[in-house]
């Protein structure tokens, strides 16, 4: 039995029935102000907020599997898509993949020109680190981040003839664009390990970090570009307005500055901006060799999660009628 | 008795059509509460079933609904009111060569739209020299797709899909890209589709080729299902319609 339909149903009945229940605990807890007092996991006795937390994650996990399993079976097609974003992207240039080093190098050596030698940025005090490699090591991650999020923004309108067509899960589209700046992203890793070798950077164990870190920004992006994709089918503004967020947003991330310069009554929008975190991570796993600030880790984690759930509720809800809008 | 494998119960398709396409018509017509957008009716209330093996044929004049309904089936879209159900895998030859790549080979799009078509590499693989075969394409196989001419272009689409192997097979005036030669082999091949029990949706304007090929059509008209039944009466009917407007 194959039914194309029933599948964005089911979160919403699933949601419909618990509404009543979310909403009923959202005003007992405000009326009380006793959130603190319940214990958060005690399974033998369960609390409401227990009860609560359950209920988002099983809500959670319950729309993210679903999404997962639908990608699994289509996997091929994902590997496919991302095969032609690879293969297509350079065809007909000469440097062709060699580009994907020389942009962000070219990026580095004149951002830290500019900031190291005429701006005079300092980087972490306690160790001498070239301006150079302390840029890069953030630049990278940023560049990946800002990449996928606009060459997501427009894979749905650009494959607005698949759309139309033929029926796959519509998140491929997303996933695939994004797979294949990983790969950009990986191959322009090498230049930052030749620098880190020259410059002598010792390197820990520390460095391990790196890969939950990268786990909780490709959640963050994923969740963002499913909402930026599915925003920009309806409405192109989306696509100039995201540019213009990119924008701004490189420079309330310490990228190109270091995070501790950054006054302590600002402090609490750099917690909230999981950018400014991950960012600020692969600093201090990298090139500090120490482990990441956890509550800060843990906040963002959370967040992420919390974008990508709302990110992919939202695709979900419009993805019946992307082919009516393209 | 089997269930049918296309099932249309009471569907209707509403498109909403946004009437204020900028910003500065958009938001005074939001603040001055008019309406932003209109729904326009694509299909009104279309109920029928397609059993499996049949071939359906699907007439009406321009704009009356046909590719709202083919759009319907291959899944691409839902129903505003009503339920779609489709039993099988569906091959849809709506406007061939959707997923193709201009920059990508021959041999490259053939892998990346068997796999939108829901093929997996392996079987992409067995199936092609068959495809390359069908389609007469074995010199430029490992030419970029740009340089094709549209008749190369049009003969690897049909290829690649024909070999899928589908359920249902959705046709959608394609046959009149071309030539004769390769029209007739694609006849030829449909009609071996027909034999081994796929189920055919074909919508075409030439009569007389749903004539020659189906068993069964639907006639629509002005968004709604004015008739079904054979083919024979339903063409006689539609041609009585088009002759007394």
């Amino acid at each position: 039995m194959y039914q194309h339909y029933s599948q964005n149903r089911d979160n919403s009945q699933y949601f419909d029935k618990y509404k009543s229940f979310l909403f009923f605990h959202f005003i007992l807890y405000t009326s009380k102000y006793h959130i603190f007092k319940y214990q958060l996991f005690s399974l033998s006795h369960p609390q409401p907020l227990t009860h609560f937390l359950l209920l988002c994650y099983t809500l959670f996990m319950s729309s993210v599997l679903k999404e997962i399993t639908s990608i699994f079976h289509y996997r091929e097609l994902l590997m496919q898509m991302v095969s032609r974003e690879v293969k297509a992207r350079y065809k007909q240039s000469i440097l062709g993949y060699f580009w994907v080093i020389l942009n962000p190098l070219a990026q580095m050596l004149v951002m830290s020109f500019a900031f190291s030698i005429i701006l005079r940025i300092p980087t972490n005090s306690s160790s001498n680190i070239p301006y150079s490699v302390f840029l890069f090591v953030a630049l990278l991650p940023w560049t990946l981040f800002s990449n996928s999020l606009s060459s997501a923004c427009n894979s749905l309108v650009g494959s607005s003839s698949l759309i139309t067509k033929v029926y796959f899960p519509r998140t491929i589209l997303v996933i695939s664009t994004i797979i294949a700046k990983i790969i950009d992203f990986l191959f322009s890793i090498s230049i930052l390990i030749i620098y880190m070798v020259a410059y002598h950077i010792p390197i820990t164990i520390n460095i391990l970090w790196v890969i939950p870190i990268f786990f909780i920004q490709q959640i963050f992006t994923f969740g963002l570009s499913l909402f930026f994709a599915a925003s920009n089918l309806l409405y192109r503004d989306i696509q100039y307005l995201l540019g213009l967020i990119l924008t701004l947003w490189l420079y309330l991330t310490p990228v190109i500055y270091p995070a501790d310069i950054v006054p302590d009554r600002y402090r609490i929008f750099f917690q909230l901006n999981p950018m400014a975190v991950i960012i600020n991570a692969y600093r201090q796993t990298v090139l500090g060799g120490g482990s990441p600030n956890y509550s800060s880790i843990f906040i963002a984690l959370m967040v992420s999660i919390l974008t990508l759930y709302l990110g992919l509720l939202y695709f979900k809800s419009r993805e019946k009628v992307f082919a009516d809008n393209i | 008795m089997k269930k049918p494998i296309i099932e249309f119960k009471n569907v209707t398709k509403q498109f909403s059509l946004q009437s204020h396409k900028t910003f500065k018509e958009f938001l005074p017509a939001l603040f001055m509460g008019e309406k932003t957008h209109e729904s326009f009716t694509a299909l009104k209330d279309i109920s029928f079933s397609v059993k499996r093996g049949e071939t359906l044929g699907i007439i009406g004049p321009n704009g009356s609904g046909k590719s709202t309904i083919l759009k319907l089936i291959a899944g691409v879209m839902s129903p505003t009111s009503g339920k779609v159900t489709v039993r099988g895998k569906v091959s849809p030859l709506i406007e061939l060569g959707a997923g193709f790549h201009p920059e990508l080979t021959g041999r490259e799009n053939i892998f990346l739209n068997g796999a939108i078509l829901g093929l997996s590499q392996h079987q992409i693989k067995d199936k092609f020299k068959e495809i390359v075969d069908f389609g007469e394409l074995w010199e430029f196989i490992d030419q970029p797709i740009k340089h094709y001419s549209s008749g190369m272009y049009m003969r690897l689409a049909f290829a690649v899909a024909v070999n899928v192997e589908p359920e249902i097979l959705i046709v959608d005036e394609i046959l009149a890209v071309g030539d004769t030669n390769f029209q007739e082999k694609c006849f030829k091949k449909m009609e071996n589709f027909k034999q081994s029990g796929v189920t055919i949706i074909f919508v075409s304007h030439s009569l007389i080729q749903v004539q020659s090929f189906c068993n069964e059509t639907i006639y629509i008209n002005h968004n709604s299902l004015i008739a079904k039944g054979t083919t024979d009466t339903v063409c006689q009917l539609y041609q009585n319609d088009q002759l007394h407007k």
